[in-house]
């Protein structure tokens, strides 16, 4: 029964590497989605250097605006460790991404806003405070990642391994909602990965220059040559930041899971394969294809990369995605885990990656009991992979059923009295959905 | 009959066959109209099992002239909330008329109704000393929240609680209300929660058990495989040793056959020391005599088998058919009827003798074979028509030179065979001869 009312929503996904906003619309057509634009959420900071404003931040937000560099911008992001830090930055990203991309007004269109599985009381409190007192939007529902993943899925039970950009979440997800104990989540995402590969590239002598520091200048026709630029007022952190969008596109690109766990002898001597640098350098990446996306299955794997030593005191303590799965599924109640490993769901950015599915469902089938039918799914479009929790979102606010349970501003009043009251009124906490 | 009574219906079976049986030829061949006929072969030729589109419906509908149907953002609210939140979407607005009722999706707002309990009824029915008050009301509370999930109940619920122990209360705490409230207890015994009570003992050894099942790994899967197979080729080894023991007594004869009968009188032994070989851990009644072993059961006529196979399997398959045949000319049964001790023994004697009876006869025969084919082969003469041998009178073999020629081979053996009868005279020969002479009878056509 999937009844669909449009109350022209929005949905937003803030993500640790990218913010996806849009308008909810019934059928999941990507073009419409896409319309509404990816903005990054990696902020920009410009400090003034004068007497008068001293202290006086003016943020730039958006791939557009951090393409381009200035002097002293600083880059910054606003999620440290799943949770998110520095709210003004999220304002600013929020406000460009309305504005700006969707140009609409808040006011007029109910937000559907996704957090983290493992969010806080406060985070959310934040979160609310700030659309409603600034944004001023009608209504609001805070919708976990993992259950619209599922709902992306049109499923209502689910296991969803979501490998974002900051941090790899493992959450069962049952009946439409998460099983908060069960969640487990460790740091290796995709930045982790592309700041390997960034290493391990240099560790071999080969340095990647970013797209500011040189140009190229036609010299006869069709040959180039590049002339290094200097600009001394830029800053570490912008410089890394574009660094490492290059070793991205290379790791998106290049590196594929490997079948069998990775072993340095049995892949030295594999066929390399040549990328191409923005400046027209060419480098011939190797063994590394399959030794970076290994890491999410061997966490310590990292510390044999020069440069990640500092990684072996956190490495210990984590374990390999298919532990990690396993591990989230034990915690669950018995009659629930034949279930849940049958629906494996992969979200995410990193979940994109070659011959993921096919490694993860190997290993499982290893670990998990006989009885249990092990299955991972995951849409065959990448693109679909990395945006399934704003797929799902928008599913979710378009149904017809779901619109009693949006959370307006009257209700939040009640909210506020009974938090200053002292009363633990858990309502919140609790908006789930039970579709 | 009786429905069609009630019905009203009349009773005539015979026509409506005949109406059916005269449709479906015609229908499979007509096409209906409107689509092309390659398009209908698409389906198979036949009518789809559900109706599809109708094709009247394809064609736009002409509008109904007086009316102007604009679409219109509009609020709308909606019976399901508590609040007066007004949304807005699209309406379809017939000659500026915005349509009225609630909203449409406001039915599907269903919850489950949780029993609530007053304070004094807690104080006289509920208290329970391993639960406060605070934690039953948080637990009723989460129970009306999400709707009697109790995992995710169990999930939310601040002290760890398992899902049997929520269940229970719960349950315990429905039911009691119930019958509380109820005016007298047969009101209520229908009703579910009083019928079934639920079982926390039962619930949480069946998830033991389940939770047992599931933390097999594949690597002890693989283990219990490879025990269980190895266990198998044991027991069968064994098995094997045991019939190759049994087989070798019979081969000796006559004084040996009472020596095996008299191991074999001993089961109980034999399977005790087979039964100790075989680890009992396996149980697995796959094979029978295993299992039969397990049992302490002995089948002699299992045993008596063997024995005779064993000891006939050094004569070919004919051997052994004119065996059973000899058996059945004196009137013994070729398995005994009452399979005791001595009978088995007598019968396993008998055969054996019969046996080499058979055997002594054909190798007399080759003998006397060759023996007559030298002779023959140094009256070398053109062979005459074979003349029909005389049975009776015909003793002499050298004044019948042309008998051996073309049937000659026969007629000789046919001679040694009457030289043989004129040997043996004993009992046992008599149905080997009537065998004998039915073997003539049949080579003489």
């Amino acid at each position: 029964m999937y009844g669909g009312d449009e109350v022209s929503a929005i949905v937003i996904d803030l993500g640790s590497h990218t913010c996806k906003a849009g308008y909810a619309v019934d059928d999941t057509d990507n073009t419409e989605k896409n319309s509404a634009s990816a903005p990054d959420s990696k902020n920009v900071v410009k400090s003034f250097e004068s007497e008068k404003t001293k202290g006086k931040r003016k943020l730039y937000v958006g791939s557009q605006a951090l393409g381009f560099r200035r002097d002293h911008m600083e880059v910054l992001s606003p999620i440290k460790d799943g949770v998110v830090a520095d709210w003004d930055i999220v304002d600013s990203i929020w406000d460009h991404a309305f504005r700006e991309c969707l140009l609409i007004d808040p006011k007029e269109h109910p937000m559907l806003v996704a957090e983290p599985s493992s969010n806080t009381q406060q985070q959310r409190e934040r979160a609310t405070e700030l659309m409603f007192e600034k944004y001023k939007v009608p209504a609001l529902f805070l919708a976990k990642n993992a259950v619209l993943t599922a709902f992306a899925s049109g499923r209502a039970t689910a296991l969803v391994v979501d490998g974002g950009g900051g941090s790899t979440t493992v959450a069962p997800v049952h009946d439409g909602y998460v099983l908060q104990k069960a969640v487990s989540s460790s740091p290796i995402g995709g930045e982790f990965l592309t700041e390997c590969l960034l290493k391990s590239l240099e560790s071999k002598g080969l340095t990647i220059k970013p797209r500011y520091s040189f140009k190229r200048k036609e010299i006869r026709r069709g040959e180039f040559q590049t002339v290094d630029v200097d600009f001394p007022n830029t800053t570490e952190s912008y410089k890394l930041y574009s660094q490492r969008v290059i070793a991205s596109d290379i790791k998106e690109c290049v590196c594929r899971a490997p079948d069998t766990p990775y072993d340095e002898v049995a892949y030295s001597n594999i066929p390399m394969t040549p990328y191409e640098l923005p400046d027209g350098q060419t480098i011939e990446i190797g063994a590394d294809r399959f030794k970076i996306p290994d890491i999410l299955f061997n966490p310590p794997l990292a510390q044999t990369i020069p440069g990640m030593e500092y990684f072996a005191d956190i490495a210990a303590a984590l374990r390999g995605l298919p532990q990690m799965v396993v591990e989230s599924i034990n915690k669950c109640d018995v009659d629930i885990r034949r279930e849940l490993f049958s629906t494996i769901l992969l979200a995410g950015g990193t979940a994109s990656m070659q011959q993921l599915k096919e490694r993860l469902e190997k290993d499982l089938l290893e670990e998990s009991p006989q009885t249990a039918r092990v299955k991972v799914l995951a849409s065959g479009n990448a693109t679909e992979r990395r945006f399934s929790v704003w797929i799902g979102g928008s599913i979710l606010a378009s149904l017809g059923s779901f619109q009693q349970m949006w959370f307006s501003k009257s209700e939040k009043k009640k909210v506020v009295i009974a938090l200053s009251n002292g009363k633990f009124v858990l309502i919140l906490l609790s908006y789930e959905v039970g579709v | 009959m009786d429905a069609k009574d009630i019905l009203g219906l009349p009773k005539t079976p015979l026509t409506i066959p005949q109406e059916k049986k005269s449709r479906p030829p015609k229908d499979s061949q007509r096409k209906p109209d409107g689509i092309s006929r390659e398009v209908y072969m698409l389906t198979g030729g036949l009518a789809p099992l559900m109706p599809s589109l109708d094709v009247s419906n394809l064609k736009r509908r002409p509008q109904s002239e007086n009316e102007k149907i604009t679409w219109q953002w509009l609020p709308f609210t909606n019976s399901a909330r508590k609040d007066n939140l007004q949304l807005y979407h699209w309406v379809r607005v017939v000659n500026s008329v915005p349509p009225t009722g609630d909203y449409s999706f406001a039915v599907y707002n269903k919850s489950v109704d949780v029993i609530k309990y007053t304070d004094e009824e807690y104080e006289k029915y509920l208290t329970d000393p391993e639960w406060s008050k605070e934690e039953t009301d948080q637990l009723f509370d989460l129970c009306e929240r999400f709707d009697l999930r109790f995992i995710v109940i169990a999930d939310r619920f601040p002290s760890s609680r398992t899902v049997e122990e929520l269940k229970n209360r719960y349950y315990t705490v429905s039911r009691t209300i119930l019958t509380a409230r109820a005016p007298s207890p047969a009101d209520v015994s229908g009703h579910p929660l009083v019928k079934d009570p639920y079982n926390v003992a039962q619930e949480i050894e069946r998830k033991r058990a389940l939770s047992m099942i599931l933390s097999q790994t594949k690597q002890q899967e693989c283990k219990d495989a490879e025990v269980l197979a190895e266990a198998k080729r044991i027991t069968e080894s064994r098995m094997a040793a045991r019939a190759a023991e049994e087989s070798e007594f019979p081969a000796t004869p006559n004084v040996g056959s009472e020596g095996t009968f008299a191991d074999t009188v001993s089961p109980f032994n034999l399977q005790l020391s087979s039964a100790a070989g075989a680890p009992i851990s396996i149980g697995d009644n796959a094979f029978i005599p295993a299992s039969l072993r397990m049992l302490r059961v002995y089948l002699r006529t299992y045993a008596l088998e063997q024995m005779v196979q064993a000891a006939s399997s050094s004569a070919g398959l004919r051997t052994i058919k004119r065996v059973e045949q000899t058996l059945q000319d004196l009137g013994v049964n070729l398995k005994p009827k009452v399979p005791t001790k001595a009978v088995c023994a007598e019968h396993l004697e008998l055969r054996k003798e019969i046996l080499t009876l058979l055997n002594l006869q054909k190798q007399l025969q080759y003998k006397e074979a060759e023996s007559s084919s030298h002779r023959d082969n140094s009256y070398a003469e053109t062979p005459d028509t074979p003349k029909r041998p005389n049975r009776i009178g015909d003793q002499d073999r050298t004044f019948v030179p042309d008998s051996v020629s073309f049937g000659g081979e026969r007629s000789g053996k046919r001679d040694q065979k009457r030289k043989g009868t004129a040997r043996i005279s004993e009992g046992p020969s008599s149905p080997a001869q009537s065998k004998r002479a039915r073997k003539l009878k049949s080579s003489d056509v």
